[in-house]
């Protein structure tokens, strides 16, 4: 694997000056920031409240600025360009995962704060969260990789948002339930049920499983981003 | 002279339509290769192939000895420069941002980007966002990127079509510049007097074959029908070929000091390629 840090840190550096004069795009990090003022005042202490604005950053902000990054270079053919630079398909994708991994670290902090969610094993919630956060920028490559325009991706994130951020809203129909049977196993659902395993102070085990599903799930994403980018190296 | 690039037999289909039909050149170190021919002729998709951006059907390509599939590795791409239609630029950032993210991504010092700059004559832009700039404004910094690092191949498709004379004259200068350091150009055009003034060697490309091939003054001698018009002093025009009967008509008007004006009637590229393809660029 080939990795220059002055490389992944150009891109970086690039992708913040795009984003940050890109207004259309960079209003989108204070819907979750809004969300959580409206749960937090709501005075709901359950974890199901608390993951809610958490799973709405991760399709609205982390899945869907990464789509759009990737589509826009798309439409503009810059990263055909990039592709074609020494840079190498390490070099391009963390590059342009750094700028929303950092966006999306601090709306979690900022909204666990607004909604007063204080957990009890901070470590392991951490490695949730970054799992997690892998795992929907890897879903907004794929989505901006498949689509030709930002426009584009914006609605070909819409269905990512619906099923990973609401569906684990079905853990509520109970256990005995087909949805929740199905829904239990998405990243969403697995952050849930971590929360409330740290919530029981469950042990090693307990807490493990979630994180290994997520893992799981962010592993098959970042495969198959890697493999579309690949192939969009070459005209088809 | 080392072959750069080696093309034989080579052939491009997309489903059914022919791209490129049993194409064969070869480019040598130091040249400036001219790939000519009319909008559709097979050109980018040649470019293409060659920079590993399009797989071939059939037929063998290779660049620096390599299987041309093989330049999209990291240590080829330090070794071309490519300037495509496909190549874009961040409209939100300044010329000199757009240009620094490449100098990085190159690994080049700073100046690598300054001299590229005054390359293009924009040296004074630098500052300008490229959303602002012109079309022809944007071509250059398109073009100070592919040339920011050097490369040793140069793959530049229709380079100046946007530009203006003076602009076009500045960036020909340079392109002779960086030709004398070394650096082997293949330029696509369809731009007659572009290839005239820039190539070693010109091929004509049409509906994907190649028609001719060779160095632009021999195939205007070879394609020349050697007849040369004389301007009398009254303004009458003769065409003249060689042979006695002509050699005394032109020694009579020569003799009562009549001539005017001589000029040979060698064709021009675009005369040869009409001549060659039935078609016009």
């Amino acid at each position: 694997m080939n990795i220059s840090i002055r490389r992944i840190q150009a891109i970086f550096m690039k992708d913040y000056k795009e984003f940050s004069r890109n207004y259309a795009v960079s209003f989108v990090v204070l819907i979750p920031i809004f969300l959580a003022i409206v749960y937090g005042k709501s005075g709901s202490n359950s974890i199901q409240t608390y993951f809610l604005p958490i799973n709405m950053t991760f399709s609205m902000v982390t899945a869907y600025i990464q789509a759009c990054l990737i589509a826009e270079e798309k439409e503009r053919n810059t990263l055909r360009s990039l592709m074609m630079s020494p840079a190498s398909i390490t070099d391009i994708l963390l590059g342009k995962s750094v700028l929303v991994f950092v966006i999306t670290a601090v709306l979690l902090a900022v909204s666990m704060f607004l909604v007063g969610y204080t957990p009890e094993n901070i470590p392991v919630l951490v490695m949730g969260l970054v799992v997690s956060t892998v795992f929907y920028i890897a879903m907004g490559i794929i989505c901006g990789l498949f689509t030709k325009s930002v426009m584009e991706a914006s609605l070909a994130i819409l269905p990512v948002m619906i099923i990973f951020s609401f569906a684990p809203l079905a853990i509520v129909l109970g256990e005995t339930h087909i949805v929740y049977k199905i829904v239990q196993w998405l990243p969403g659902s697995q952050l849930i049920l971590l929360a409330e395993e740290i919530n029981k102070q469950a042990s090693t085990m307990s807490l493990l499983t979630p994180i290994a599903v997520m893992s799981i799930w962010s592993v098959v994403a970042i495969f198959i981003s890697v493999v579309l980018f690949k192939k969009r190296t070459k005209d088809e | 002279m080392s072959k750069i690039i080696d093309v034989q037999n080579l052939q491009m289909k997309f489903g059914k339509e022919e791209a490129l039909k049993d194409v064969s050149f070869t480019v040598e170190k130091g040249e400036i290769f001219g790939f000519l021919g009319p909008s559709g002729s097979g050109k980018t998709t040649t470019i293409k192939i060659l920079t590993a951006q399009l797989t071939h059907s059939s037929g063998k390509a290779s660049v620096f000895q390599q299987n041309a599939a093989d330049m999209n590795q990291m240590e080829n791409k330090q070794k071309i420069g490519i300037l495509t239609d496909n190549s874009g630029l961040y409209g939100r950032l300044s010329i000199e941002e757009n240009l620094l993210l490449y100098c990085n991504l190159y690994e080049l010092p700073k100046s690598a980007m300054d001299e590229a700059l005054q390359f293009v004559n924009l040296q004074n832009e630098r500052k300008k966002k490229v959303n602002n700039l012109s079309k022809g404004m944007t071509q250059r910094v398109i073009l100070a990127r592919t040339i920011m690092h050097k490369p040793k191949l140069l793959f530049l498709d229709e380079p100046t079509s946007a530009l203006d004379p003076v602009n076009t004259k500045h960036i020909y200068k340079g392109l002779r510049k960086l030709n004398e350091l070394g650096t082997t150009i293949f330029l696509t055009t369809h731009d007659m007097s572009e290839a005239e003034t820039l190539c070693d060697r010109v091929a004509f490309l049409h509906k994907g074959e190649i028609r001719e091939i060779g160095d632009p003054a021999m195939l205007k001698k070879k394609y020349s029908d050697h007849s040369f018009t004389v301007e009398l002093t009254d303004g009458e025009k003769h065409v003249l070929l060689n042979g006695q009967e002509d050699a005394q008509r032109l020694f009579n008007w020569m003799s009562t000091q009549q001539v005017e004006r001589i000029n040979t009637n060698e064709p021009s590229l675009g005369d040869i390629f009409v001549q060659l393809t039935g078609s016009d660029l």
